[in-house]
């Protein structure tokens, strides 16, 4: 069939008929489906027999339906090319064959493509992308005469026929290739070694053990374009001389790689492009597939070379270099999958088209496979050196659900992790090695904030564990002990003397162990302790996993990861039996305020809920709400236990959360508490920021009122103004909590004319009934809940035009979700991009807003995009308002400490996290004046932490870091796990809202609370973590 | 070179052919690697897709075939996770532990399958149908996590998902 090629001239001939027969094919529709492995775990071959059973069905003569091979939206399989002669090429994804006669149909009978199932070729994410390995992956990997239509082995007969060996080394070496296997070593440099080592028999080999988890590029070019690979180690054997045999050391695990290699290596052959006298010239060479059979350890280069030689992969002492001795003792190069496959569009195109992209040093393409806690994963080719962010974020389109990103761990178990703080880093070898992790193969694995760095450091020593070959002590003894060590502190038993350990174990294997992998092994764990170290010291200190993953450590994460550890499954398993008010009780033994809470909390909770795995998190703080509104309405009293009254009178500044909360827990202790607040009601933000129709007055006065009953004291109206008069004045403790009420300025001209307010002390007007002015016209600056509650407001008042301006994008507003829905809904303009540059004002009274649009560029050290204002005129423009509302951030009013606290620079107090204390005896501070602005259940956990530590400070006794809560009596909660009925998808209960042409209307409260049926079918949908037992090893 | 005994051989799993048969093509692998330098694992490799796992008898011939010591040969068989000298279940089910796959979830699903089929990875269930295995990483971490049965690989499996497709192979 296939003529063997004895010649250039005929290679050229078998290009061109190649040519004119795709040019003929591409008169017709061509229907491409891709045939990746991932492709066909999607059931793309039933797409393409649906494909083949409809057109003839159809009985269509235009078209041509071939196979191609994976072209990397991997989320998005199984996809289908389709070419038109007129219409160019789309790809459609996630085909089913269901949806094949419509497409066949629509689109290659009417001519008209269904836009709703494309690939949005124009996005970020295709768009940032700079294809060239995988430039082949749309053509039939099976087909070589496919390949050399597209100029393929014309870079091997150039270098055979028209290059010295020493020159095609020398443009390997100028183009800047370097190995992409991970190390980065110059591949030109590596090749000029095994031409200079002694030796008439040398080999090429092809590393195509893919072992890092995660990583699967190699995969998709074995796959999908053998031929490159082939062609590459051809012309890598004439530079280096002398090499007639090549081994490619393919990985057992990819089946399809081997058999779609072998298939290649066989029409190879048929055509005379290897074995003797490739295309009628002196060079021979020939090349065949070794399957690895499972040893990680066998992608590091002496395993590898001792596998193929039969033995156990077992790495050696280096020197000697395989360079010099390699496969069977002989000169050998070993280059990565992708290495190979970039040398013959770097000899067919040039080594100046080869560095035209990436950077100086880090020249071409790489490809990366983008996995894990992201939108779009899939196989990817950008640049090297583009920014880290670019790729998670524009590429990658981000973290689902929107999770908050983590970190990206890239070099699999040889690397580390790179966090939120250091997006701007480019992806090149250098840049990623100085912050303590590898680029390795790249597998690039996103996390987000429910994965724990501690036990992703966990889960890859375990990996190295089972693949160390056991030959050198560092890494089979060293590594299992700092597993040890890890265990022990994911199950809540680690001490500070462990980390101590654990870092120098690290030090140890990676400079004491024989080959990669062991010198490489502690590098997760050195790197999550560089950049996570909060994380371990909270393991190990608070006994505390802040991802709520490590088991051992609690029962449910929702419980876990509230910031008061609210008992969560057992009061919504209470609810779930109707029994209403014993959940009422349960809850008020660890939150005084839960009518409130369950109003504005912004539910840490709901955001770790296992459930949302199944269909949606449960409504957590909707049903706390019920509980709590369902008591109030038919009298159900908590009475809490009360201890003897003791003599020792407390001070308290600030009657916010957590001061009252301090004040409820020290007057159940015995203590006499007396409570200054300088303004005329008490609550704090719950009174004075947070409006109406969020928190009725009412309902946070029943609240308070039920705390003072137990004998506080409540100084309304009292400003303190220095805090050592109140020890002076016999108070024996004294817990600042006053909050953060000062509104921060924007700085610009023009600010201090009337119409123009802070937030908060616009709401803090309107709480206590001052009505304060707002026109028609408002614009509202700030993008957190204090804007969208002035906004809200100003709405309320009147004003017909609001707009809120925001400098970032939408989705890094920090306001809670369903506030920004709401303020939509309600009319509201959010300007996103945008920020205000002066206050234009007539006669002292604001008439608009000069603003300028931004742009945003880099990533800050929180992971945000940088914004930065446009430069020219066309991007200001003037908004007409009348009322100007700041709401761009606040601190505390810390005026009144004089000397012994300390405040820090942004204007907090400074206390320790744990105890409260400052550094002056007795007095401790808690909640946003220590925090900046925070949440109102950080305040009252802030609240029982300050009562513990003042209580221990009067006993006598040492602070302790564990907030304490004793004399309750144990309210028995259902242990029954739920039904499989119930365990099936089913969506999440909304609560009533009452009628939407009241809201604006008027203050009354919006989101009602759940009716009681409602309430049990929600909390039916509990999956009770509770009940699990916690299995670790 | 003795003739071995097909005594020597015995196949685990029915329906492979019968005793004479699988020695004869282990023998016929034997004889095509000969004398090439890696020649025991591609031998090691068509035994165990013939035989379905290696007993020490198919050891000691090819042992003395390729003239190389048991220990040796033993040594390469333990040393690679893909032999085994222990008869594996007719669908061996693959867990893929690699990194994305374990972030999405995959240890939940050893724990179902663990339930399930009441045994660790490693081990076959007592009616010799299902096999449990680790796998670290079957490189389509795109659709983690994944769990693969032989050849089909299933995507986006979660503990509801998996007991399915337990199920259709009852």
């Amino acid at each position: 069939m296939a003529k063997r090629l004895s010649s250039v001239d005929d290679l050229n001939k078998l290009r061109e008929t190649a040519q004119s027969e795709l040019a003929e094919r591409a008169k017709n529709i061509e229907v491409k489906v891709h045939l990746g492995t991932c492709g066909i775990a999607g059931g793309a071959k039933f797409v393409q027999d649906a494909f083949v059973k409809e057109v003839k069905s159809r009985k269509l003569t235009n078209v041509v339906i071939t196979e191609a091979a994976c072209i990397g939206p991997c989320e998005r399989e199984p996809v289908v090319t389709v070419v038109h002669p007129r219409m160019g090429r789309v790809i459609y994804a996630e085909v089913t064959p269901e949806q094949v006669p419509n497409i066949v149909e629509q689109h290659l009978i009417k001519g008209q493509v269904v836009k709703e199932w494309l690939l949005d070729l124009e996005s970020p994410t295709f768009k940032l992308q700079h294809i060239r390995i995988m430039h082949n992956q749309d053509i039939n990997p099976q087909s070589i005469d496919e390949y050399i239509a597209r100029d393929g082995y014309q870079a091997l007969a150039k270098a055979i026929t028209k290059m010295q060996p020493q020159e095609v080394i020398d443009e390997v070496t100028k183009a800047g290739l370097r190995g992409r296997g991970g190390a980065g070593f110059p591949t030109g440099t590596k090749w000029g070694f095994v031409r200079r080592a002694v030796g008439d028999e040398k080999f090429v080999v092809c590393n195509g053990d893919e072992g890092d988890p995660g990583a699967y590029m190699n995969r998709a070019v074995l796959e999908g374009n053998p031929h490159s690979i082939i062609e590459g180690m051809a012309i890598g054997a004439y530079a280096i001389g002398n090499v007639r045999r090549g081994y490619a050391y393919i990985r057992a695990e990819y089946p399809l790689a081997i058999q779609t290699f072998n298939n290649a290596l066989a029409q190879a052959r048929q055509l005379g492009l290897l074995g003797k006298n490739i295309l009628g010239t002196n060079f021979e060479f020939d090349l065949s597939v070794f399957p690895g059979a499972g040893a990680f350890v066998c992608g590091e280069e002496t395993a590898l070379l001792a596998s193929i030689e039969g033995k156990r992969g077992n790495p050696r002492q280096r020197p000697p270099f395989p360079a010099n001795k390699g496969l069977l003792d002989k000169p050998t190069t070993l280059n990565n999958v992708e290495t190979w496959s970039n040398v013959p569009q770097i000899i067919h195109k040039g080594a100046a088209w080869f560095a035209s992209a990436g950077s100086e040093r880090c020249r071409g393409t790489k490809t990366f496979c983008l996995v894990g806690k992201i939108n779009n994963s899939g196989l990817i080719e950008v640049p090297l050196s583009t920014p880290l962010g670019q790729i998670v974020f524009d590429i990658g389109g981000g973290i689902p659900d929107s999770k908050k990103f983590k970190a990206v761990q890239i070099g699999g178990p040889s690397g580390g992790c790179i966090p939120i703080g250091h997006l701007n880093t480019p992806v090149d070898y250098e840049a990623v090695t100085a912050l303590g992790a590898i680029m390795g193969s790249g597998g690039l694995i996103v996390m987000d904030e429910n994965n724990c760095m501690v036990d992703v450091a966990k889960f890859f020593l375990q990996f190295t564990r089972d693949e160390s070959c056991g030959k050198c002590t560092p890494c089979r003894a060293g590594i299992p002990k700092m597993l040890e060590i890890l265990n022990k502190i994911t199950q809540g038993k680690g001490t500070m003397e462990d980390l101590a350990v654990l870092s120098e174990l690290a030090e140890m294997v990676g400079s004491a162990s024989l080959c990669g992998l062991g010198q490489t092994a502690p590098n997760p764990v050195l790197s999550t302790l560089r950049h996570f170290r909060d994380e371990y010291e909270a393991h190990i200190i608070d006994k505390h996993c802040p991802a709520a993953v490590c088991q051992p450590l609690f029962k449910a994460p929702c419980q876990h990861t509230c910031p008061v550890e609210l008992d969560c499954p057992g009061y919504v398993a209470l609810i779930k039996e109707g029994k209403y008010a014993e959940a009422y009780k349960l809850i008020r033994q660890r939150l005084p305020f839960p009518m409130s809470v369950g109003r504005v909390c912004d539910h840490p909770c709901e955001v770790k809920c296992r459930r949302a795995q199944v269909d949606e998190s449960i409504s957590i703080r909707d049903l706390k709400r019920m509980a709590a509104d369902y008591a109030y309405e038919h009298g159900v009293e908590f009475v809490p236990p009360m201890k003897p009254k003791k003599q020792e009178r407390v001070a308290i500044i600030g009657a916010g959360p957590a001061g009252l909360t301090a004040a409820y827990e020290l007057a159940r202790e015995g203590y006499n508490v007396t409570v200054f607040e300088a303004l005329p009601v008490a609550g704090g933000m719950m009174a004075v920021a947070i409006p109406e129709y969020r928190l009725p007055k009412k309902v946070l006065k029943a609240e308070i009122d039920s705390i003072l009953k137990l004998g506080v004291e409540l100084k309304l109206n009292t400003r303190v103004n220095d805090v050592d008069s109140l020890l002076k004045e016999g108070y024996k403790a004294v817990f600042i909590s006053c909050g953060a009420h000062k509104g921060d300025k924007m700085g610009i001209p023009g600010e201090d004319v009337e119409g123009v307010y802070d937030a908060i002390d616009y709401l803090r007007e309107l709480s206590l009934g001052k009505k304060p002015k707002v026109g028609k016209r408002v614009a509202v600056v700030g993008g957190g809940n204090s804007a969208i509650d002035a906004a809200r407001s100003a709405v309320r008042q009147g004003a017909e035009d609001v707009h809120i301006l925001y400098r970032r994008e939408r989705r890094d507003m920090p306001a809670i979700d369903e506030e920004i829905e709401a303020a939509e809904n309600e009319g509201i303009h959010i300007d996103c991009l945008v920020a205000p540059t002066k206050v234009l004002s007539e006669n002292g009274k604001v008439t608009g807003l000069e603003c300028v649009r931004m742009e945003l560029k880099g990533f800050d050290s929180s992971g945000r995009r940088t914004p930065s204002p446009l430069a020219g005129p066309e991007y200001t423009y003037p908004l007409a308002v009348d009322t100007v509302i700041e709401a761009i951030g606040q601190r505390p009013d810390t005026s009144f400490i004089k000397d012994g606290v300390k405040v820090a620079k942004g204007g907090t107090i400074t206390a320790d996290p744990r105890t409260l204390a400052t550094d002056k005896p007795g007095v401790f501070a808690g909640g946003d004046a220590v925090t900046g602005p925070k949440t109102v259940i950080w305040a009252v956990a802030a609240g029982q932490r300050a009562a513990t530590s003042i209580k221990r400070y009067l006993q006598g006794k040492p602070l302790s870091i564990f907030v304490e809560r004793d004399g309750y009596e144990p309210i028995a909660v259902p242990q029954i796990a739920p039904t499989e009925e119930e365990v099936k998808e089913r969506a999440r209960v909304q609560p009533a809202e009452i009628e939407s042409k009241e809201r604006k209307a008027s203050y009354k409260e919006i989101v009602l609370s759940f009716r009681p049926n409602e309430a049990r079918e929600e909390a039916s949908r509990c999956l009770r973590c509770d009940l699990e037992v916690g299995g670790e090893e | 070179m003795a003739k071995p005994n097909a005594k020597e051989i015995a196949p685990a799993a029915a329906g492979r052919g019968t005793a004479a048969e699988i020695f004869r093509q282990v023998q016929a692998a034997i004889e095509e690697n000969r004398g090439q330098a890696g020649a025991l694992i591609p031998v090691l490799q068509r035994a165990q897709t013939l035989i379905g796992y290696l007993p020490l008898p198919v050891l000691q011939t090819i042992s003395r075939d390729l003239n190389i010591p048991l220990s040796t040969v033993y040594g390469v068989t333990t040393f690679y996770s893909f032999f085994t000298m222990v008869p594996r279940g007719k669908h061996i089910i693959s867990t893929c532990m690699g990194t994305s796959c374990y972030v999405r979830g995959g240890e939940r699903i050893l724990n179902t399958l663990q339930k399930e089929l009441s045994i660790e990875p490693g081990e076959t269930t007592k009616d010799g149908v299902f096999s449990l295995e680790m796998v670290r990483c079957l490189g389509c971490c795109g659709l983690a996590p994944v769990v693969s049965i032989e050849e089909k690989v299933y995507r986006r499996m979660s503990p509801t998902k998996i007991k399915e497709v337990l199920s259709s192979y009852a």
